[in-house]
């Protein structure tokens, strides 16, 4: 379909899919890498001679790595990767200054190396999923920049003129990172690889959980409800159940999600009534929580048949099951009484990885499996087969791990607490560590079977490109053609 | 061969062109070349499955002079941007109806563009109102959860200063309608629904803002942000339901009036004519009126001469006789001959006219109870504001810091929300369910008169019968049996005959022989010669063997024995003759609408007085009523004699309805306590009714009486809810017992209560 | 309780902006007509590049570009 308009400026008239391309197979390799992490550091909370005695290999300092590997490299990557090819498809335009989305596919390497170099050194801000020290921050934020520049630039040269709701997300996504990094990675650094914080004690603490729950909140909901509200209605082929709903369901979490922070919060130096207010609307989020959950499942109704045959839809749908039961056991666990049982045990490790490893990785997951054969040429990917595969095995994996974390969670919180009637603990703290360790195990199987999903995941990756090739995709004219359906 | 005329819509198709009539639903752009292009809406039909809207487009696309085209199926519009150097609104529309679909311009975009707008204004001040109330929550809550001595003094001025800040969007501008509402009503000396909301949220403001400023002052410390912003934010949460519900009513009026334009043919110097638009016509103006089209203006017959059916005007069912020189009447139909008329003057009875007041009135629209219910409510809001004042006089002596709050408190809880709902909700979510069936109210106060009507007067022509006539029986005379064989032949022949003629007569006759098989030979009258239409006669010609056959009126036509039976019952009658021979008479009736006679029956059954009230003759008027089983008749009614026969029955202290459609019921539908139009009537009646039948079923009439009663009935059980609630809540919060957030939760529970109950209207 | 100072204006401004994004999108005609443009990613995006991209300025309206016919 040569025509003069595409042979005489190739590059003017089709879509930058180079950098999506790039971030797409980062992802994928960096979700190796961060659940091979997480699988040596649960085997060494199993056997802790796997720390071998040697401090860059120790699980203090390969923990974080692991954290931060899975969320900013994987999502991260997987998350650039989605929003610059979901906006430039919805706009029906090339992205703002490519040569800038290029520098923030380099930058975020740059980031991602430079942590793991420094991590597994110990250099670490104390902070959870802030653990980078200041030169990096200060990378993070120059490169979270230009990727909102080019985010939206790229919305502002739209040819067409509404927005669609992906796009929605994925703005509030940015913005809200940007915000929040900026604010709790304040510090006062004393030399190279040395910062303080700008605050101190439990307001630290505060400042710290705002960011992190809201992290939580934006980079790992909002960011991905973008790509979902994207890739399932494409891979249905059904426009989404409500688009109306859909829009309400964006405003509605805007509203709620700055002040549930304090939840992580319950039974510190917090003042009483910061913590309540946080359990309130950590309770109140449930609502557009859920509206949104409905409306991606509900999608799907009247073609329920297609998640036998369609692997991808399997990974699509499941994953926003498990952000329904994430963002109802979240809500729970934020009630005091219920914190009373469950802070500081292994349920809420449990709670993270359902919504982690349910919810961000199979919804990202889904939607790489349809994106890279699109950028190679392809139909699909090399083996639907393996994709199956790998759902089926990523499921298994999940569930032994959330139900091991649940019952050992549940344990340690009742043997903590057990008194004698004379005041005395019943149990020991290492009595409960000995009880924990069957659960240990478990977890690590359940754990391992998710790598190995992962790790058919990337050799189906690397077949796919192998036998496809890099397409230009055309940017098609607006309107001209173009019926509402 | 001599076609029988029928007007085409290819006239109305040229008019399209007449800026005019595209002007209302086109607008103009620029390109990036710096052409201009016109963007025009059209209204489409015939669409009923998905691959309809790309057909269409395809079809638009491909005219020359169009740029762009987007369909919208699920509202069934086209969006076309064209060239006006190029094409013509008439080549697109016949674009349409080539692929098979309905184009008519969309009259109502701008109406609609109206709509969309005070959407978005209602909108914004609502998310406005409860974003804002949604973060004021938050800076509230510290101050419920905190134990005493938790929260820190200069955390809590934080807390409210945050509080403050975020109420004054809502204040300033969420809250507007209510404070402008407010002040309207002052300025007009009387106490509307505005009045309290408007002190209440005021004074929760002012009060707050000084605790929030000055704790040690005389308003306190406590602050009330949080229910302020959540109080406005239900309010205009109702209000914005309301919108939309009154918004789908008037869409669903639009929907019923799309048409293309009407059109008449203006006789030129040079003896042409040219179709013109409606709003082009003008007094002196040269008219020529085909056969089938309705006068577009009052005027003087110059040439020609011919009969008119003003069935509209006078209910007379028989065509008036038209010399030149005669006046004719806009809205009466050409029945005899194409005429010339001079126009005299031009009528305020033209479609689009009516349509935009229709649009405009359906929106502007408060329901009527607003008015009703500020009536009574005057007394009720004056009590209310003189408690609250007496309330904070006597606070303020026994303790002072809460005065103002009980006061707030009275405001808000007595906040007539409930009673103002009561009605208008349960109104609008009647009309709803009763547009869906196909009564469209355009004023929802009708629905209360409607529950209590003790009597119906009918109009008959057009109302209880269908504008057509029917052919009730074939009788051969002897000659005929003699000549034709059977009744079935003389049918086919009269019927073939009466092809060729447009008269409401033939028309008549043909439709009896829809479905039969046409018989070569006779049927297709193949053969015969000469065949023309004779104005005011009849149809007349020459067979094979040279026999004149005439099918027309019977002085016309030939006498026969077998004619004169029937000829003191006053239906219309037409004779088949051969050679002035009458061979077989033709008599026709009036149709009754389907459901005419089960819908009457069912009133009556119910308690209600049916009367007949007709301009027509007594026999016709009589034999109707005995079908119907109605005994009391009025016939040969003028408008005078019906509007007296109305008044008299109201005097006698009944509830009085009217059921009609022509221009001659207008005044008395005025008259009526009820008014009912057709909708196929004038549309003289059918803006002035408070109800249009549109599906012109009588059923739905029984219907709409059924759903005016039980609509009543949930009124009155709302008011009784909204009663009990104000009985039992003002006295707690006159004894200080409701803080202002628990008045205005038990006021929002108390409207929702009330809305949820209105929707059971619908059903 | 200090942080608060930093993140309670911090989030009293935010949602001013918010309202404000929100007003623009109203404004701006991103609530109109919201099922069909929820469709309109599954239209097939394969069709050949064109030259002629639909991009006109209102007659009477300054220095807007339209981007899509309103319907």
């Amino acid at each position: 379909m040569a025509n003069s308009a595409a042979v005489a400026t190739p590059k003017e008239g089709v879509y930058t899919d180079s950098v999506v391309r790039l971030f797409s197979l980062a992802a994928v390799l960096w979700g190796v890498v961060g659940m091979l992490v997480g699988v040596i550091i649960a085997a060494q909370l199993t056997w802790p001679e796997l720390n071998l005695g040697i401090s860059w290999l120790s699980y203090g300092r390969l923990r974080p790595l692991h954290t931060n590997a899975v969320i900013f490299a994987f999502g991260g990557c997987a998350l650039f990767a989605t929003s610059y090819h979901v906006v430039q498809r919805t706009c029906q335009t090339r992205l703002f200054a490519p040569g800038l989305a290029m520098f923030t596919f380099w930058g975020w390497q740059l980031v991602i190396l430079a942590a793991a170099i420094t991590l597994p050194l110990g250099i670490n801000q104390s902070k959870e999923y802030a653990e980078l020290e200041w030169p990096i921050d200060l990378l993070i934020a120059v490169v979270w920049v230009s990727y909102a520049i080019v985010f939206f630039g790229t919305v502002g040269i739209r040819k067409v003129r509404h927005i669609y709701v992906a796009n929605w997300f994925f703005g509030a996504f940015i913005i809200a990172v940007a915000l929040l990094h900026i604010v709790n990675s304040a510090a006062i650094p004393v030399d190279a690889t040395k910062s303080y914080s700008a605050y101190a004690g439990v307001q630290d603490a505060m400042i710290q959980w705002w960011y992190g729950h809201n992290a939580v909140g934006f980079f790992l909901t909002a960011g991905f409800l973008g790509m979902m509200y994207y890739y399932i209605p494409k891979q249905a082929e059904r426009p989404v159940y409500s688009y109306r709903l859909s829009i309400v369901h964006f405003w509605a979490l805007i509203f709620t999600y700055m002040w549930a922070g304090p939840h992580h919060l319950h039974y510190t130096a917090l003042p009483d009534w910061t913590q309540s207010i946080g359990m309130i609307f950590s309770l109140v989020l449930l609502a557009p929580s859920w509206g949104g959950m409905i409306n991606g499942i509900m999608t799907l109704s009247g073609a329920w048949h297609k998640l036998r045959d369609d692997p991808i839809l399997k990974f699509l749908i499941v994953s926003l099951s498990f952000y329904g039961m994430s963002t109802f056991e979240g809500p729970m666990m934020s009630i005091k009484t219920v914190n009373a049982l469950s802070h500081y045990t292994d349920w809420t490790i449990g709670h993270v990885h359902s919504g982690a490893l349910g919810w961000v990785g199979m919804i990202s997951m889904g939607s790489l499996y349809y994106l890279i054969p699109k950028l190679f040429g392809q139909k699909q990917m090399y083996s639907v087969k393996a994709i199956e595969t790998h759902f089926w095995i990523a499921t298994i994996g999940i569930v032994l791990y959330i139900a091991a974390m649940w019952i050992a969670g549940v344990m340690q919180g009742l043997m903590w607490r057990a008194v004698n009637p004379d005041g005395t603990l019943v149990y020991s703290f290492v009595e409960s560590v000995k009880a924990t360790f069957p659960y240990y195990v478990v977890r690590l199987c359940g754990g391992l079977l998710y790598l190995s999903g992962m790790l058919i995941m990337a050799w189906n990756t690397v077949m796919t490109v192998r036998s496809g090739k890099a397409v230009l995709a055309p940017i098609p004219p607006v309107n001209a053609t173009l019926a509402h359906a | 061969m001599y076609p029988a005329t029928a007007v085409t819509s290819d006239p109305a198709l040229a008019v399209l062109d007449d800026p005019a009539e595209f002007g209302g639903c086109t607008r103009w752009l620029v390109d990036g070349q710096g052409r201009r292009v016109a963007e025009t809406v059209l209204q489409l039909s015939g669409m009923y499955c998905a691959a309809c809207s790309g057909l269409i487009e395809q079809a638009l696309r491909r005219v020359d002079g169009v740029r762009a085209v987007v369909v919208s199926a699920a509202t069934e519009r086209a969006t076309v941007c064209w060239d006006p150097q190029a094409t013509r609104p008439s080549a697109l529309v016949r674009a349409v109806q080539a692929a098979g679909y309905g184009a008519v311009p969309d009259a109502a975009a701008p109406a609609r563009a109206l709509r969309r707008l005070a959407h978005r204004q209602a909108l914004w001040r609502l998310f406005v109102a409860a974003f804002c109330a949604m973060q004021v929550m938050m800076l509230a809550t510290p101050s419920y959860v905190a134990g005493p001595g938790e929260l820190e003094p200069e955390m809590r001025q934080l807390l409210n200063w945050g509080s403050w800040l975020l109420s004054l969007p809502v204040l300033a501008f969420s809250a507007g309608p209510f404070f402008s509402g407010a002040w309207k009503a002052l300025r007009a000396r009387r106490i509307g629904m505005d009045v309290p909301v408007a002190l209440g949220v005021a004074i929760t403001f002012i009060a707050s803002t000084g605790a929030t400023f000055s704790p040690e002052g005389v308003f306190g410390h406590e602050v009330y942000f949080d229910s302020l912003t959540m109080f406005v934010s239900f309010l205009l949460g109702a209000r914005y339901l309301e919108l939309g519900a009154r918004h789908r009513a008037a869409e669903a009026l639009e929907a019923s009036m799309a048409r293309l334009p009407e059109t008449a043919w203006r006789v030129q110097p040079d003896g042409g004519t040219e179709a013109v638009s409606l709003h082009r016509l003008q007094p002196g103006d040269l008219l020529r009126v085909p056969v089938g089209q309705a006068f577009p203006a009052d005027g003087v017959l110059e040439q020609g001469h011919t009969r008119a059916d003003e069935a509209l005007l006078s209910g007379e069912s028989a065509p008036v006789d038209k010399p030149p020189g005669a006046a004719v009447v806009a809205g009466s139909t050409n029945l005899g001959a194409p005429v010339l008329m001079r126009v005299q003057r031009l009528g305020g009875d033209t479609r689009l006219e009516a349509i935009v007041s229709m649009m405009r009135s359906a929106m502007a629209q408060r329901p009527a109870s607003a008015a009703l219910a500020d009536r009574w409510a005057s007394p009720f809001l004056w009590a209310v504001l003189v408690l609250a004042a007496g309330a904070a006089a006597v606070w303020s002596v026994i303790d002072p810091s809460r005065a103002i709050w009980v006061a707030v408190s009275v405001l808000i809880v007595t906040c007539p929300c409930a009673l103002s709902l009561a009605a208008p909700a349960t109104l609008v979510a009647a009309a709803r369910g009763l547009a869906r069936r196909g009564v469209l109210l355009q004023r929802l106060d009708a629905l209360e008169r409607l529950a209590r009507v003790q009597q119906v007067f009918f109009d008959k022509t057009g109302t209880l019968t269908e504008d057509r006539l029917q052919l009730r029986a074939l009788r051969l005379s002897v000659a005929g049996h003699a000549e034709l064989g059977d009744a079935a032949r003389a049918q086919a022949l009269a019927a073939a005959l009466a092809a060729w003629s447009s008269h409401p007569l033939s028309r008549a006759v043909v439709d009896a022989q829809a479905g039969v098989v046409p018989r070569a030979g006779v049927d297709a009258l193949e053969g015969w010669v000469g065949l023309q239409e004779i104005a005011g006669q009849g149809v007349q010609a020459f067979d094979p063997q040279g026999r004149l056959w005439r099918l027309g009126s019977a002085a016309w036509a030939g006498h026969g024995e077998a004619c004169r039976a029937e000829a003191d019952s006053g239906d219309a009658q037409v004779v088949l003759s051969c050679d002035g021979r009458a061979l077989a008479a033709l008599d026709f009736e009036e149709t009754l609408r389907p459901g005419t006679e089960a819908a009457l029956q069912a009133l009556q059954q119910a308690g209600v007085r049916v009367t007949l009230l007709t301009g027509d003759a007594p026999a016709r008027a009589a034999a109707l009523a005995q079908r119907l089983g109605v005994q009391d008749v009025r016939a040969r009614a003028t408008p005078e004699d019906k509007l007296a026969a109305v008044t008299q029955a109201q005097r006698e202290g009944r509830c009085v309805a009217m059921v009609g459609d022509g221009i001659n019921d207008a005044p008395v539908l005025a008259r009526a306590d009820v008014s009912l139009a057709m909708g196929q009537g004038a549309l003289v009646s059918r803006s002035q009714a408070d109800a249009v039948i549109g599906s012109n079923h009588l059923g739905d009439l029984v219907r709409a009486w059924h759903t005016a009663q039980h609509t009543v009935r949930i009124v009155r059980q709302n008011f009784i809810w909204a009663g009990s609630y104000n009985a039992v809540s003002i006295p707690l919060a006159l004894a200080g017992y409701l803080p202002p957030w628990a008045a205005g939760l038990g006021m929002a529970v108390s409207s929702l209560v009330v809305i949820a109950n209105a929707l059971r209207a619908a059903r | 309780m200090e942080s608060l100072y930093l993140l309670i204006p911090l989030s009293a401004g935010l949602v001013l902006a918010i309202i404000a994004v929100f007003g623009w999108a109203l404004h701006k005609g991103q609530f109109d007509d919201l099922e069909a443009e929820g469709a309109r990613i599954l239209q097939d995006d394969a069709a050949p590049v064109d030259a002629d991209q639909y991009k006109f300025e209102p007659a009477r309206e300054q220095s807007r570009v339209l981007k899509t016919p309103r319907s």
